[in-house]
């Protein structure tokens, strides 16, 4: 184990493991994410570009996890998801959202989000710190991806 | 020396020494250390959008970044070539794969720029913007990576220096893409 999974995977407060719990659930999560979103962002061309992007990341990331099969480090443990690990998709989904809100004032509250929720994701052994790393460039990947085909729509150049 | 010179050289020291940490620290040290530099990238860029100066952003600005490409985002350039590099080290278990990725990376975007712009008559029939003068100079350097990866370094440079023509497309995206397809493929 690297020491970065290994430094946030010793961090013992319950609160931390607790609020990382309720983040794992899927369906809570995603309502987070929803509601961080629409905190945010108001216009709805934006809304819409942001909304494509997490889901091209999400399917991206969907289509690696399963090319690359990497098993979870908490494998054959109780509560630990029977899907592969790399590249985490809370991770990924958080990244995209920071990185969408990129020229924003509110982006600090995003970056700081992005990061507490890769801490949980280390902390409660659900993944190791190249799951977590892996996920920022398909983030990029895919509001890059994004962005050129919305500028391509809206006759702008370069991003 | 040149701007464009200047800019081209630095982005590839930067390459360097990232294979230079590579080859020091090991991959998870590599990992780090670019993971690092890309999030706290982010932060600048966005203090850089909210007019907040920092002297070190500012004078790598004044020094080298383009200033006749129309962006809203500055640094962003800058922001794919830390993922371009931190997808090679997260998606390649071998370090010499890695490596080879990175310097391709590193030194074929820089010479072809240079050669293009020194030499380049023959522009390509796809993309006005290359010529295959710089496509040949990106092919050449590639095989550099022959001390990584052996003959192996012969078609990665082909698929990098075909990736790097694609119209339209970010370099430091495009052609760390395809070399970590190339040996996930190969792999």
């Amino acid at each position: 184990m690297d020491v970065i999974t290994a430094t946030a995977a010793s961090v013992n407060e319950p609160l931390l493991r607790t609020i990382g719990l309720l983040l794992d659930d899927s369906m809570t999560y995603g309502l987070v994410l929803l509601g961080l979103l629409l905190v945010g962002e108001q216009r709805q061309g934006k809304l819409a570009k942001i909304m494509l992007t997490v889901a091209l990341a999400l399917l991206l990331a969907i289509g690696l996890k399963n090319t690359i099969a990497d098993q979870r480090p908490c494998i054959g443990q109780e509560g630990c998801p029977d899907d592969f690990a790399f590249p985490s998709l809370h991770a990924t989904t958080a990244f995209t959202l920071m990185i969408a809100f990129l020229n924003k004032r509110s982006y600090i509250v995003y970056f700081a989000f992005a990061l507490f929720v890769c801490f949980t994701r280390l902390n409660l052994g659900m993944h190791d710190f190249q799951d977590i790393a892996g996920a920022l460039p398909v983030a990029v990947l895919s509001y890059y991806a994004v962005d050129a085909v919305w500028r391509i729509k809206e006759g702008k150049d370069g991003v | 020396m040149e701007f464009e010179d200047r800019r081209q050289l630095f982005h590839a020291a930067v390459g360097l020494v990232a294979i230079a940490i590579l080859l020091a620290f090991g991959r998870d040290g590599a990992m780090a250390a670019v993971f690092l530099v890309l999030v706290a990238g982010t932060l600048m860029i966005n203090f850089r959008l909210l007019g907040v100066r920092i002297p070190v952003v500012y004078w790598l600005e004044q020094n080298f970044e383009r200033k006749d490409v129309p962006r809203s985002m500055p640094g962003w350039g800058s922001a794919c070539y830390a993922a371009g590099a931190l997808l090679a080290i997260t998606f390649l278990a071998d370090p010499n794969w890695i490596a080879a990725a990175i310097l391709i990376l590193a030194l074929g975007d820089s010479i072809s720029t240079m050669v293009g712009k020194r030499f380049g008559k023959t522009v390509l029939p796809y993309n006005r913007k290359k010529s295959l003068e710089g496509t040949l100079g990106f092919f050449f350097v590639s095989l550099l990576s022959w001390h990584f990866v052996g003959p192996l370094a012969i078609p990665l440079a082909l698929v990098a220096a075909a990736a790097e023509t694609i119209p339209g497309v970010e370099d430091n995206l495009a052609v760390p893409v395809a070399c970590v397809a190339f040996f996930l493929v190969l792999a």
